[in-house]
């Protein structure tokens, strides 16, 4: 538990640090708990979810760093490996291939990473993920686009 | 037919809503999540049965795992029998190798209280601090670890406040919240190690999966519970300089019919250890571990 919180303390501070050179992520520490988080993150560029803002929610366990934190999209989004009614993300590095070499500045660089990448063969969103395996590209961007849209981006007026 | 069936449906019906069925809807909201909290629910049972670091055990506890087994098993436990006391489980949770290994090193030097060893050590791991940080490694993801690693170092050292005993030194091996972060440095360590000399680990590597140097890392080194292999073994022996004898125990024989037990000896390819490289003087490992496929535990010479 000290352990947890005086490695999320210095990971609050190197956010502050890096707060200029990552302008595409936006990590902030619940006001009262240092184990609770959220994330703002821009949708890649060449992506249907440009120009999106997405908020992750992170829930820190005790025994971090040895174990992951829980992460999930609470913006809604079609994306073959995020989960359209939790948000859940499928990533190794949040299940079995996480180590504390990882960050939660990191973990939003990967979830970036994940979203220009997607792995249609672990789907937790099977109808998107069937999308892009039966080579439907333009019903798989139309889609995300249209969440992307009707969700992520700021309302106009 | 309804009126015939009647009492049975009604049965049905009610054994239904009295035991609810989990409906189609919530098995979407059975996530990884739930698999991941099942999964180590799993791992804290097993952890009850086996501890970290088990006892030294005489090294017919050995055998009489096997009593009804393997001939050749036996036969080569006889063998070892005539040069090891003792052995000493570790839990099967993919960090045994390391797990061994932190707490013979330990063991070892609060026993020597060889004090220029832990010089030696301390230079070494000063060097993996700065290949970590050449590999840009951020500082603080990897220094607690290496902190505990140290503060471990020089308790077993006595004559200090901070000094501890032999039992104190197994309580903390048994303890996850020392064991594990030291597990963990090691990982670094044999990760920066890996990294740095890529292009001698690459072939290796490539022999054992399909990864590049540092997807392996990434997937195979630095996450808990992921199983040590001979590049690990090298690595880690290489990056603090300390040779690490492997005898391994498994079902081969060899071709003149006699039964032999193989070790291999992993000298640390370094240049602190003059006599390693074509040196007269052969350097000795003073960590043995007994290898039995797919899990590590520490073997005690006579």
């Amino acid at each position: 538990m000290q352990a947890s919180r005086a490695r999320l303390f210095k990971e609050y501070k190197e956010v502050q640090r890096e707060k200029v050179a990552d302008p595409d992520i936006q990590l902030v520490c619940d006001d009262s708990n240092i184990f609770k988080w959220t994330a703002l993150i821009k949708g890649p560029s060449e992506t249907p979810f440009e120009g999106g803002v997405f908020q992750l929610a992170f829930a820190v366990p005790e025994q971090y760093p040895l174990q992951p934190p829980q992460v999930r999209f609470l913006t809604k989004i079609f994306h073959p490996n995020v989960h359209f009614k939790t948000g859940e993300i499928c990533l190794d590095i949040l299940k079995n291939a996480w180590s504390p070499a990882w960050t939660l500045q990191s973990v939003c660089r990967a979830i970036i990473a994940l979203m220009a990448h997607p792995e249609p063969d672990s789907p937790l969103n099977c109808d998107s993920g069937n999308l892009l395996r039966s080579g439907d590209l333009r019903g798989y961007y139309s889609m995300a686009r249209m969440y992307t849209k009707l969700a992520a981006m700021p309302k106009k007026g | 037919m309804q009126n015939q069936d009647g009492v049975q449906v009604d049965g049905e019906v009610e054994s239904a809503t009295s035991v609810p069925i989990p409906e189609f809807d919530e098995w979407a909201n059975f996530g990884d999540q739930d698999i991941m909290q099942q999964h180590s629910a799993i791992r804290a049972e097993e952890a009850e049965k086996i501890p970290f670091l088990g006892d030294k055990e005489p090294l017919s506890s050995l055998a009489a795992e096997y009593q009804s087994g393997s001939a050749i098993l036996l036969e080569k436990i006889k063998v070892l029998g005539e040069q090891y006391a003792a052995i000493r489980r570790t839990r099967g949770d993919g960090n045994c190798f390391f797990r061994s290994f932190m707490f013979s090193y330990l063991e070892h030097i609060l026993e020597s209280q060889d004090q220029s060893e832990v010089d030696r050590i301390k230079a070494n791991v000063e060097q993996c601090r700065k290949t970590l940080q050449s590999l840009g490694y951020a500082d603080f993801t990897f220094e607690d670890f290496f902190a505990l690693f140290l503060e471990q170092l020089d308790s077993v050292l006595q004559g200090n406040e901070a000094s501890i005993s032999h039992d104190e030194l197994i309580l903390r091996s048994r303890d996850q919240s020392v064991s594990d972060y030291v597990v963990m440095f090691f990982r670094f360590v044999t990760s920066g190690e890996i990294r740095k000399r890529a292009e001698f680990f690459e072939p290796f590597i490539l022999g054992l999966t399909n990864a590049t140097v540092e997807q392996f890392c990434k997937s195979s080194v630095e996450p808990m519970g992921e199983e040590s292999d001979h590049v690990h073994i090298t690595a880690l022996s290489d990056a603090l300089g300390v040779p690490i004898r492997v005898v391994y125990l498994d079902r081969s024989s060899c071709d003149t019919g006699g039964v032999s037990v193989n070790h291999h000896d992993f000298i640390p390819a370094g240049s602190d250890l003059p006599n390693a490289s074509g040196g007269s003087e052969k350097v000795s490992p003073f960590i043995t571990l007994l290898y039995r496929p797919g899990h590590y535990d520490i073997l005690y010479p006579k």
